[in-house]
């Protein structure tokens, strides 16, 4: 049985929540519309049987960047009101459809999955990853102590 | 290919929430959509070079963490000195009028 119909359905699912996280006035409700688009966006990953993508856009930008997020966003709660500008928007807007209309929509691809090796071939890039995200949390708590001064 | 063009609108729903955001945190948030069509343009790259596109996946996820790190101290640095987080409040940068 042929079960691509469930990719446009998650595309379109996942479109919905883009935009009702652009429409909201509230910014909590904004990160959670943007954390459900992410939950959409793994279940296309998830579709095409690409786990340990899953995993990474499940855990790490769902459950951590997500979570923090929303967190930030639940605690300066504001109902700014937006200041659309029409203009810039109506010009990307035009040329995004013509980009679309160009690509080959029907066109399906076949997903290789042989030799992601998650811990075998990239540990070194990872390791170097983890580094990076460390030492950044380094120097921010040194801005931060910084201006706290 | 139905999947580059839903990271395209994607892409351009986070732009427009970008260039109408006023304060800091929809500004983050739009940043972060952004990254979930960027995710999704990657996909393809599965089908021709599966490993270089975990790769860049993996690296992009990263790249959106420090982003994040880097946002939330910018936004309490912000509250800190300007009292607030709307973006009229910060003067360097940007068209300042």
């Amino acid at each position: 049985m042929d079960l691509y119909f469930i990719v446009p359905i998650l595309g379109a699912l996942a479109l919905l929540s883009a935009i009702a996280s652009l429409l909201t006035r509230d910014n909590f409700y904004s990160a959670l519309y943007m954390s459900l688009t992410m939950v959409f966006i793994a279940g296309i990953y998830a579709f095409y049987n690409l786990q340990p993508s899953v995993v990474l856009i499940t855990l790490v930008f769902v459950g951590a960047v997500g979570v923090v997020t929303i967190a930030v966003a639940a605690t300066y709660r504001a109902k700014s009101s937006r200041k659309l500008s029409l203009l810039p928007a109506f010009a990307i807007a035009i040329v995004v459809a013509l980009i679309i209309l160009r690509l080959p929509l029907e066109f399906r691809f076949e997903v290789l999955e042989n030799g992601i090796t998650f811990l075998g071939d990239y540990f070194i890039a990872v390791l170097f990853l983890v580094c990076m995200m460390i030492l950044i949390m380094l120097s921010t708590i040194k801005i931060l102590k910084e201006v706290g001064r | 290919m139905i999947e580059l063009a839903i990271a395209l609108v994607v892409i351009f729903v986070a732009y427009l929430m970008a260039i109408s955001s006023r304060d800091a945190v929809r500004l983050l948030i739009s940043l972060e959509l952004m990254f979930a069509g960027v995710f999704l343009a990657i996909l393809p790259l599965f089908a021709s070079i599966p490993d270089t596109a975990f790769a860049i996946l993996v690296v992009a996820i990263f790249t959106s963490g420090a982003e994040l790190l880097i946002l939330i101290s910018a936004i309490i640095i912000l509250d800190k000195l300007k009292k607030g987080i709307e973006i009229e409040k910060i003067s360097t940068g940007g068209d300042v009028e």
